[in-house]
């Protein structure tokens, strides 16, 4: 059991006390007062009046020998517990006298004599005495005479052993998920990122369970981009494999033949500039990763969208010309907008760029760009007539190094889209990609116009690792 | 020449490495999809294979399973640097060999080399005896092996590897040793070649009738074959 458990319990218990003492007080006044006002009261009615008036006769005609006589006849009937106090407050029989009860029935005698349940006897002898009925006689004289009631200790303690009880399952249902969280947190930070509470928790639904899942949120976002961090990093030394490789061979090739170190070098020149297109490409991805802390690198400024495509797809149309490609657009309206100009122009070249790259020789591709109808958001599609994308690859096409299969696979390092991805997110769009129904991919990008997010939250497609390069270094 | 196949997607670098293996000696052919690779290993045109593991579509593994399916062609794989998987799974499925990539051209060549020579070594034995172990038997000429009469499906360095134990059977041979005499090179540190090709031996043959392994694993020496 954890300090937890403890503080609740001994609070828990502490508690308790205060309430059972706090009840056991006020039981005991509400009960002193009860008594008090019994005491005060006296019987009146016709009833009592009679007896009252009967008893008084009697003592004043036959004195007290009388009076003890029908007193005992009344005692046998049961009924009628009549007082008669005399001097020095004593009851005739040595009966319990309520004091308040016998001022008021003296003051009563004396105010309205034969009018109430109270008479004063003068004896001969000039003693005194008050006749009267007190209240509820019969209660009354029940609760002199009955026995001691039992004691107080017999329900305080069970209510207290009840209390532990109680006391401790609350302790351990409090104590308990917040050690399991524990638990979770230290494997966590062991580096088990495998670790979740939700088994534990069950089906719970407080505060506290909340907290646990809310862990297992956390744990697995940290797994994916750790993940995510780990496969970019295994991809990029994959990825460097290649011109590493032509680089060997085409060095082993200047050494083996002193008559090819010119054709040698020009090979190592162009795998040294991959190494380098590879690097600059990572470097481009991780800081669209870091646009919120590192606003420096693109400022936002005023842009056309419309304008924007149509600018990049003439280009295209122009270099597309040269293998018997086309590129239409369709731009319609303006969509002036606050952008990070320079990575939308690179987000839109690129997914250009593919198009034109993928789309089959003499085809056109479609670059549609337009103001969606509310004016709140810039839509853009591109289609191609390319061999499109596998539907079970679709969503992996935005990931970093997606490089497709067989003929039609990317030259490139399968980086252009998932930067794309990146600079239309740190806009607070969205990109999505389908097979067209007549064949070729059909890129999709809505752009909102309010431009960049405060937050770049929104990206769930994880490229964690593009900051590794900006970190310790990449292992050689 | 020599015929040499090369299955690598890289055009390029399959460009580089065939014109230096040409000034080596070679005659290479590359191949730059694993279909057309499994295609031309199983032709029985080519001396050795050398399969890179990434490949497109069907990957080197995979190239691997089927050529072995069906040949027992001399099989160097080129693997990625650090990646233990494909090295271990590659070599439980029958590649006599791997070189990590990015290499140098030398030891790429070096590594061809040392895999022919063995193959030739044994094909030079042709007047050598048959080697005879307990219920073995081995034909180095044939490059045969039989397990009490049952014919043995072995790739060259497996067989080499059982003729070494084979020929000082009751004795322990030691690692280094059955690196040089099954890879034909030293033994590297951390190189657990050997015993991946011992655990596939292992389970070709099958245990004894006693249930223990007819290779025993001698700790910190290396390794015995048992003869009753």
């Amino acid at each position: 059991m954890g300090r937890l458990f403890w503080k609740f319990f001994l609070m828990y218990w502490a508690a308790t006390l205060v309430v059972v003492a706090a009840v056991g007080t006020t039981a005991w006044l509400v009960q002193a007062a009860d008594e008090h006002a019994f005491e005060r009261s006296i019987e009146g009615g016709p009833r009592a009046t009679f007896v009252v008036t009967a008893t008084a006769a009697t003592l004043s005609r036959g004195g007290l020998p009388a009076l003890r006589e029908l007193l005992a006849d009344w005692d046998r009937v049961g009924d009628a517990p009549v007082l008669v106090v005399g001097a020095g407050g004593r009851d005739v029989r040595g009966r319990f006298v309520p004091a308040p009860a016998l001022a008021r029935a003296r003051a009563l005698a004396t105010t309205t004599p034969g009018r109430s349940g109270a008479r004063l006897v003068t004896q001969s002898d000039k003693t005194s005495y008050v006749v009267f009925l007190p209240a509820e006689e019969r209660g009354l004289l029940a609760r002199i005479s009955r026995p001691s009631p039992p004691s107080p200790m017999i329900p305080i303690s069970v209510t207290l052993l009840t209390s532990l009880v109680f006391g401790a399952l609350i302790a351990w249902y409090v104590a308990r998920p917040i050690k399991v969280l524990r638990a979770a947190f230290e494997r966590l930070s062991r580096g088990d990122l495998d670790a979740r509470v939700a088994p534990l928790i069950g089906g719970r639904r407080d505060e506290v369970a909340d907290l646990g899942r809310d862990f297992d949120g956390m744990a697995m976002r940290i797994q994916a981009l750790l993940g995510a961090q780990r496969s970019l990093l295994h991809d990029v030394s994959h990825e460097l494999r290649s011109p590493l490789a032509r680089l060997q061979a085409a060095i082993g090739l200047a050494r083996q033949n002193p008559l090819k170190t010119e054709a040698s070098l020009e090979r190592i020149g162009a795998a040294a500039q991959r190494v380098d297109e590879l690097v600059a490409q990572l470097l481009t991805l991780s800081r669209l990763e870091a646009t919120v802390t590192d606003r420096a690198y693109d400022r936002l400024e005023r842009v056309d969208l419309v304008d924007l495509l149509a600018s990049i797809a003439e280009d295209a149309h122009f270099e597309a010309q040269a293998f018997g490609k086309a590129v239409a657009v369709s731009a319609d309206g303006e969509v002036v907008a606050e952008v990070r100009g320079e990575s939308l122009h690179r987000a839109f070249e690129n997914v250009v760029r593919n198009a034109v790259r993928f789309t089959a020789a003499g085809t056109t591709v479609d670059v549609s760009a337009r103001p969606a109808a509310d004016g709140l958001a810039f839509l853009v599609s591109i289609e191609d007539r390319g061999p499109g994308v596998p539907e079970e690859e679709l969503p992996s096409i935005f990931e970093p190094f997606y490089r497709g299969a067989g003929e039609g696979r990317s030259p490139g390092f399968g980086l252009g889209l998932a930067i794309t991805k990146r600079a239309i997110e740190a806009h607070g769009g969205t990109v999505t990609a389908a097979n067209r129904s007549g064949g070729g991919l059909r890129i999709d990008i809505v752009v909102p116009r309010q431009g960049p997010q405060g937050t770049r939250d929104g990206g769930s497609g994880v490229v964690g690792g593009a900051r590794a390069p900006r970190g310790p270094a990449l292992p050689a | 020449m020599t015929r040499v196949l090369l299955v690598d997607d890289d055009v390029e670098l399959s460009g580089l490495l065939r014109e230096y293996l040409q000034q080596e000696g070679f005659d290479a052919t590359a191949v730059h999809d694993g279909e057309s690779g499994v295609a031309e290993a199983l032709s029985g045109a080519y001396a050795i294979v050398v399969l890179d593991v990434m490949l497109p579509r069907l990957t080197g593994v995979d190239a691997l399973r089927r050529i072995r399916a069906r040949s027992r062609v001399p099989v160097l794989m080129l693997t990625a640097r650090g990646d233990d998987v494909d090295r271990i799974v590659g070599l439980e499925l029958g590649a006599d060999d791997y070189v990590p990539k990015p290499c140098t051209p030398r030891e790429l060549v070096a590594r061809l080399r040392a895999i022919l020579r063995r193959v030739e070594l044994t094909a030079a034995d042709a007047n050598a005896a048959p080697i005879a172990a307990g219920p073995l038997t081995m034909w180095p000429e044939r490059r045969r092996a039989e397990w009490t009469g049952r014919a043995l499906e072995l790739t060259s360095t497996e067989f080499n590897l059982l003729a070494a134990l084979a020929r000082r059977a009751g004795r322990v041979v030691t690692k280094a040793e059955l690196s040089e005499a099954g890879l034909g090179r030293p033994l590297a540190r951390f190189d657990r070649s050997i015993d991946v090709h011992i655990s596939s031996l292992r389970q070709k043959i099958g245990p004894l009738p006693g249930g223990r392994s007819f290779i025993q694993t001698v700790r910190g020496q290396g390794y015995q074959f048992i003869v009753e």
